[in-house]
């Protein structure tokens, strides 16, 4: 078994993305752009080779007109990017892959990726992301936050 | 003289109308203010937050209506004493802005009202939200008698109180949880209750007794023509039922 871990996101213009956009600059965060992506983390015992082609079939969270996959290398966020996770217990199979499952894969969580870049696309700093998770992107109640500080 | 009452509108809202209604035919004088076109809401002497999907539920329900321009004023009412009343999105809005439990800083939630439980699923039924607090503890149900019982109906998908054991002790320390879900009788339990929230709550009220959020409509239990059994008479236009809650507010707003 082998933690993969996939990135979903809309090749077509990302309506949630701006609207965080124009909210993050509403906070006066220096934010130029916003880029929205599913996350995935598979525990996955199919051939590598064949990952995306196995993700990309279930149609609960892949359609190919409107989506694009890219399997990342590590398993944390990136510069610049946060992911937001559902606390507590739940059931991803059933609220989030329409109940289908994916060939191969025993395990799936989601987190919700969130990469904001600064001016001249810089992604953004420490100290942006950290206000970006507190004001907007992460209640605490329900949600937790993970991203590179600096 | 009547003071205004401010029934916001963002884009997705969807229960304004109603809710406007039954605030003018409570004896209010509302008016609706669309985010487009809102300029200040200084003039405002109180502020109502309908239902709806305001922004779509982007990012979380209410995340971004927190940080609509209109907010500022709310935010800044709410803070020098006037009335804030949230319904359904309204209420999950003043969650989003910190205003209710008000344990927190601003636009700092500490609570949310989100998936329902214990499968998440869209809730449509009719029920009671019963007054957990004594009635002067808010000012918006201060006209209301000791447990109140007022119907409504619940309409969420995500309608369940969800903190930390810290916050949801907080919650009931300070005397915050407003309306819990009930029978028609009174009685409290899990049957009760649509969507599995914490506490059993319906409804959260801030320290100071001015801001009061509630998952359920009453507006749309709220004249007699919404009641099939026609208990409370036969002039179907006539407010009823849920406008216990909406001429309690109303007074409030007036000074009566």
């Amino acid at each position: 078994m082998t933690e993969r871990t996939v990135a979903i996101e809309l090749k077509i213009p990302d309506n949630e993305a701006y609207t965080a956009l124009t909210a993050l600059q509403r906070m006066d965060l220096d934010v130029d752009r916003v880029e929205r992506s599913e996350i995935w983390h598979l525990d996955d015992a199919g051939d590598p080779a064949t990952l995306a082609a196995r993700v990309e079939a279930n149609a609960a969270i892949f359609n190919p007109n409107k989506h694009r996959l890219r399997v990342l290398d590590g398993h944390a966020p990136r510069v610049g990017e946060i992911w937001i996770d559902e606390a507590g217990e739940h059931d991803e199979v059933r609220e989030h892959l329409g109940g289908a499952t994916i060939a191969g894969v025993s395990r799936a969580s989601r987190s919700v990726g969130w990469r904001l870049y600064g001016p001249a696309g810089a992604p953004a700093s420490g100290d942006t992301l950290a206000r970006a998770v507190e004001g907007l992107l992460c209640n605490p109640a329900i949600e937790k936050a993970r991203y590179e500080s600096e | 003289m009547k003071r205004r009452i401010a029934v916001l509108v963002f884009p997705g809202t969807n229960s304004e109308d109603e809710t406007l209604r039954l605030l003018r035919d409570c004896g209010g004088e509302a008016e609706l203010v669309h985010w487009s076109r809102a300029q200040r809401l200084t003039d405002y002497d109180a502020y109502v937050l309908p239902g709806g999907f305001a922004y779509e539920d982007r990012i979380r329900a209410g995340a971004v209506s927190a940080h609509d321009r209109m907010m500022d004023d709310v935010i800044a009412g709410a803070i020098s004493g006037k009335l804030v009343f949230g319904i359904c999105n309204g209420a999950q809005i003043l969650l989003e802005a910190g205003l209710v439990p008000g344990t927190g800083p601003v636009r700092r939630p500490t609570a949310a009202f989100t998936d329902n439980g214990p499968v998440p699923h869209f809730v449509c039924r009719h029920v009671y939200m019963k007054l957990a607090i004594d009635p002067s503890r808010c000012a918006i149900t201060a006209a209301l008698p000791n447990d109140a019982a007022i119907p409504a109906y619940a309409a969420h998908g995500e309608g369940r109180l969800a903190a930390s054991p810290e916050r949801l002790q907080e919650i009931v320390a300070g005397d915050h949880l407003a309306f819990v879900y009930a029978h028609r009788d009174g009685r409290i339990d899990a049957a009760a209750v649509p969507n599995g929230s914490a506490l059993g709550c319906a409804g959260l009220v801030n320290r100071e007794g001015n801001v009061l959020a509630i998952m359920p409509h009453p507006e749309r239990d709220g004249w007699n023509f919404n009641h099939l059994d026609r208990q409370e008479g036969n002039d179907v236009l006539a407010p009823s039922g849920g406008a216990a809650l909406f001429r309690s507010f109303v007074d409030a707003v007036n000074g009566r």
